[in-house]
């Protein structure tokens, strides 16, 4: 089938799957990257735009101390990672956000930065939160070192040895970022200010570049010191080794409330998405360049799943699950495409039959990997204006919301809030770094400062409040006597244009799991070898495979292409 | 542990030199909402409190300063006292107490596109307004969705809104307003001169403010909920 027939027929509604099975918190706590998260977006464009690359400065000593800056250059502009390493005692180092130093710390700077930006930039990013960047700047970021696998890199190199290939898979990068800041914050330039440029269209796009250009820092300061340290004997990373190298991230708590702060932004990711999915199985055929490529995505899919590890008993089960997944999928792959009209529809009903939701997620991925051309385009939808979406709209009829609520929150209207273990915990901002934090009712304080993130007691309540409202009376009027209902009013209008924007779970139920919210988003921005810490807190990788911004061209791989 | 000052979200705690600070667009509507809630207004109130602030600032206009000035003189009034009571062509507060901006902004919004009740040609008259700036922003997303221009005029000028949600007229004369009646009426599209303006600074009084509001919406920090926001492993593996 020809592109052009997928986008002026009808799309068939039983390819979607629906809000109600897709925002489900253990749904997308088992989320996987998919060629339409930002990483993938953002080195397609790098790619197929002939970016450069330069590392113009490198003022860093033999402690491993100084300043290095990273330029790529594209068609029009030229950002820069500006990055500051430092000395860090052991007993400092923490990934929380209310650590106050690291082992490096950077800052994207739009253009190339004079000395004077450089030094105005030493004075305030090593501080972090603590500092101020300016409008200059579009991204604020740190990272710490894996310390064990770090000093047996540098170890190896400085004798002229490559590194353990165990010791490499059992960590996965040499630095993992503990916050990457963006946006407007600390001063930095607003996503307003910079989304009309194309290569900023796309979420996260400055973010994911300044961690691209940090993964090469790292590989470069721990050769750096390899060389300080070996003089003649050091040897540089083979590679092989290099390219199993991605950039870490540690987050905690702070990352969970973004995608329920950003309901349209979320739901622009999961349409994206799943209008990708529907597509594929939309198509009549399976050509043979399709099919090899799927088989090349379950090759390198059992390739990342060897080399996921976590101890956390809930990932252990879901990656012992995915490995019983994988094994029904190869017979299954080897087979494709059987005999029938829709062959990736077929192959998608059999995994959501057969699959558990890790195998789901993952299916997902591989199934969208050889349609480049027929999805990538959607990744251009991925951004937001919520400004268009925040004024309420006052003229609506009571009936009208009430009926919102009842289609878009049953979930919601389900719940009785009245049990204890409904409404067990509260979300609420530390004065520390004002890090979220999530309390248990009943034993901590602050309960009186909660956040408006329990989504489905706010939507309930307001349907309580409903009940005695005439279905003729205007919105305007109900929030005039009701103005605590404001905030969710927002939220269940927005449903009527944005139905993937709530997470159809409550947030506040005993069992909750935060770490589901994180992977979500992480998936999203690409990350793989989710390893949860506990239930509030996941490591991930980034990049793992991707080729390096200083590498020879001829050298980058195509797996991430 | 120091308590993290909540301009922090942005400002550094060691501002000392006294000078205006320039804030992102972000930021300023991310310390105004916070300073709203704190300040007592809900959740949905607060929100819009922190984009008009902002959309003020972008625009070269002193929003949080207004804002700032208006929680001080606000404070403690509940919102029955500080809402609009809604009438053809007369909207005041129950008692006569000045209106909250931001509950009239909200609601002249809510109202925009129900007849008869808000945005006419003949006009609204309004009881005193506190810090009547920031009705700016409301007023200029109800021109956009009404589609004709809005004016709002009080004894020491007249203020114009395009229908593309720009602002023109005694802008600079409103700003130093603390409370006074107003008069809003549509008229037809037409040309308008408006002015391009950047970020305007934030003075560190208003700063002050605002970060001890914003920091009633924090919880101060214990052993245990620290704790309980961590991975619980070493970092330095």
């Amino acid at each position: 089938m020809l592109l052009q027939d997928v986008e002026t027929k009808p799309m068939c509604d039983d390819s979607w799957r629906s809000p109600a099975e897709v925002m489900r918190l253990a749904r997308m706590g088992s989320a996987h990257p998919t060629r339409l998260s930002f990483l993938r977006v953002m080195l397609r464009r790098m790619q197929n735009e002939g970016w450069t690359f330069t590392r113009p400065v490198w003022e860093i000593d033999d402690r491993g101390v100084g300043r290095a800056v990273y330029c790529a250059r594209g068609p029009e502009r030229t950002y820069s990672l500006v990055a500051f390493a430092h000395d860090l005692p052991e007993d400092m180092r923490s990934d929380r956000v209310i650590a106050t130093a690291w082992d490096a710390t950077f800052a994207l700077h739009d253009g190339i930065p004079s000395t004077a930006d450089l030094d105005r930039l030493e004075q305030n990013v090593p501080l972090q939160e603590a500092g101020r960047v300016t409008a200059k700047e579009l991204s604020l970021s740190r990272a710490n070192r894996s310390v064990r696998l770090f000093n047996h890199v540098v170890e190896r190199l400085s004798c002229g040895r490559q590194p353990d290939t165990d010791e490499i898979e059992s960590v996965g990068y040499l630095m993992r970022t503990t916050a990457v800041y963006g946006a407007g914050k600390f001063g930095a330039a607003d996503h307003e200010t910079i989304c009309d440029r194309p290569e900023f269209k796309v979420p996260f796009q400055a973010e994911m570049l300044s961690v691209w250009l940090t993964r090469q820092f790292t590989v470069d300061i721990a050769e750096h010191l390899a060389s300080c340290k070996g003089g003649k004997q050091a040897v540089r990373f083979a590679p092989e080794i290099k390219a199993r190298l991605g950039v870490g991230n540690s987050t905690g708590l702070g990352m969970a409330p973004f995608i329920i702060r950003h309901p349209i932004l979320l739901n622009n990711w999961m349409t994206a998405r799943e209008e990708a999915l529907a597509r594929v199985r939309y198509l009549n055929a399976a050509t043979p360049d399709a099919v090899k490529h799927l088989k090349q995505a379950f090759k390198n899919a059992q390739i990342n799943l060897s080399q996921w590890h976590s101890d956390h008993p809930l990932q252990v089960t879901k990656l012992e699950n995915l490995k019983l997944d994988f094994e029904l999928l190869k017979t299954k792959i080897s087979t494709f495409p059987e005999p029938g009209n829709k062959p990736w529809n077929d192959l998608w009903c059999w995994a959501q039959s057969k699959l558990t939701l890790e195998g789901q997620e993952a299916m997902l991925s591989m199934l969208l990997e050889p349609h480049g051309k027929l999805i990538d385009e959607l990744a251009e939808r991925m951004g937001a204006d919520e400004a268009a979406s925040f004024r309420i709209d006052g003229a609506m009829r009571i009936a009208t919301l009430r009926a919102l609520l009842e289609s878009h929150y049953n979930w919601a209207l389900e719940t009785d809030f009245t049990k204890p273990e409904n409404a067990a915990r509260f979300w609420y901002v530390s004065e520390e770094k004002l890090e979220p934090r999530l309390g248990e009712r009943a034993l901590d304080d602050g309960v009186d400062r909660e956040q408006p993130l329990c989504i489905a007691r706010l939507a309930s309540e307001m349907y309580d409040d409903l009940s005695a409202v005439s279905g003729e009376q205007t919105v305007a009027a109900f929030l005039l006597q009701h103005p605590a209902h404001r905030y969710i009013v927002r939220r269940v209008q927005a449903a009527r244009s944005f139905p993937y924007a709530e997470v159809r779970d409550n947030l506040i139920a005993d069992d909750m799991l935060p770490i589901d919210l994180m992977r979500c988003k992480l998936a999203f921005f690409g990350a793989t070898h989710f390893d949860p810490r506990s239930d509030k807190w996941v490591r991930i990788c980034l990049f793992q495979g991707a080729p390096y911004p200083l590498d020879p061209v001829e050298e980058v791989e195509t797996v991430h292409g | 542990m120091d308590k993290h000052n909540p301009v922090g979200d942005g400002v550094p705690t060691n501002f000392a030199n006294n000078s205006p600070v320039l804030m992102s667009r972000n930021e300023i509507a991310s310390l105004c909402s916070k300073a709203a809630r704190g300040a007592g207004m809900n959740w949905g109130l607060a929100e819009e409190a922190g984009h008009a602030a902002a959309w003020l600032a972008a625009r070269g206009l002193t929003g949080p300063a207004n804002l700032a000035v208006h929680f001080k003189a606000a404070e403690g009034q509940s919102w029955q006292n500080v809402c609009p009571q809604v009438e053809a062509g007369q909207w005041q507060t129950r008692t006569g107490t000045p209106l909250c901006p931001v509950a009239l902004g909200a609601t002249l919004s809510d109202y925009a596109l129900l007849p008869g009740t808000s945005f006419t040609s003949n006009g609204l008259k309004t009881g005193p307004v506190s810090c009547p700036l920031l009705v700016l922003p409301f007023l200029a997303s109800a021109a956009t969705a009404i589609g004709n221009t809005i004016k709002l005029s009080w004894d020491g000028g007249t203020v114009g809104l395009t229908t593309t949600g720009e602002v023109f007229g005694d802008t600079g004369e409103l700003s130093a307003t603390s409370i006074t009646q107003i008069h809003i009426w549509t008229e037809e599209s037409g040309a308008a001169h408006t002015q391009a303006a950047s970020m305007a600074p934030i003075d560190p009084e208003t700063l002050d403010q605002l970060s001890q509001l914003a920091m009633k919406t924090t919880v101060p920090p214990s052993d245990r909920s620290r704790e309980g926001a961590g991975a619980g492993t070493s970092d330095n593996d």
